[in-house]
């Protein structure tokens, strides 16, 4: 299975982390819950509700680290019964992403670290020029959300005209 | 602050002629429980992927019906990797070519109670 991504910039090193750490699932987001790569995922809908969540939990995560370190947690970990779940922050110099990751027994939490780390530094070599930033709004950020899940998931988007933008999710 | 219970067995094989560094490594999540390695060494991903071979290997001696794993060497061109295990530890061991691997296996099959 290959990863799906939004920019193509973002395939290899995403690539190299779900082949090195064995995850079963891979999620690579902007903070606001636009989806910029996945793997793993086969429904519009699951990444949506895994972007949703994520970003939901890294920015609470980030205000509980304020109150009690006076810095955001920047990585979290959770053990399940069968699977894991890690979520960190990427921080590159002109963008900023979340990461989320599944894996299960066959892997584990110090191998999905280092390949972390590892997919931190190859985002960072392989991001183009930051663009100039637009404002955002409530329906760019739909729009902006929709298109990258069109693109995952092999669907153009519905309209660019800039009207109420969706995709089917069924 | 309280010593380690690891202490006298990462002392004792860190001592030996040879060796670069220890650790007692989680053998499900690859995470260092205590170590003593020389500085240059990236402790953090020896420990993930040596746990990792370790498991690995488990499996595989328990799924060929060779039982549990005594002893694991791993011999590369510029030195070697021993680990044993008990309960979910792992005790990994980083040595140099010249060391006398004999009084390292020796040394860690000594410590194999501590880590229970």
């Amino acid at each position: 299975m290959r990863t799906h991504v939004a920019e193509p910039w973002i395939e290899a090193p995403l690539q190299t982390f779900v082949d090195d750490a064995g995850a079963l699932f891979a999620l690579l987001l902007h903070p606001n819950g636009q989806v910029m790569g996945q793997f793993g995922f086969t429904r519009a809908v699951d990444v949506m509700a895994a972007c949703a969540l994520a970003a939901a939990i890294h920015a609470s995560a980030g205000e509980l680290g304020r109150e009690l370190d006076g810095k955001p947690f920047r990585e979290m970990y959770h053990a399940g019964k069968n699977r894991q779940i890690f979520i960190g922050d990427v921080p590159t110099t002109r963008h900023r992403f979340v990461f989320l990751t599944v894996f299960d027994a066959e892997s584990s939490l110090g191998l999905v670290r280092i390949y972390f780390q590892e997919l931190c530094a190859l985002l960072e070599n392989a991001q183009p020029p930051a663009l100039p930033q637009t404002p955002i709004s409530a329906a760019s950020l739909e729009q902006d959300l929709n298109r990258n899940l069109a693109i995952l998931f092999g669907r153009a988007p519905r309209d660019s005209n800039g009207s109420e933008s969706s995709i089917s999710l069924a | 602050m309280s010593a380690s219970p690891f202490d006298g067995i990462l002392s004792l094989l860190i001592r030996q002629r040879g060796v670069l560094g220890c650790l007692v490594v989680g053998e499900a999540d690859g995470i260092i429980v205590d170590s003593n390695v020389q500085v240059g060494i990236q402790a953090n991903v020896v420990a993930a992927l040596a746990a990792a071979l370790y498991r690995k290997a488990r499996l595989t001696s328990a799924a060929a019906g060779l039982s549990t794993i005594g002893f694991l060497q791993l011999e590369a061109e510029k030195g070697h990797i021993c680990a044993i295990g008990r309960d979910g530890l792992v005790l990994v061991t980083l040595a140099e070519p010249r060391a006398h691997i004999g009084r390292i296996r020796g040394a860690m099959l000594e410590s194999l109670s501590v880590l229970a």
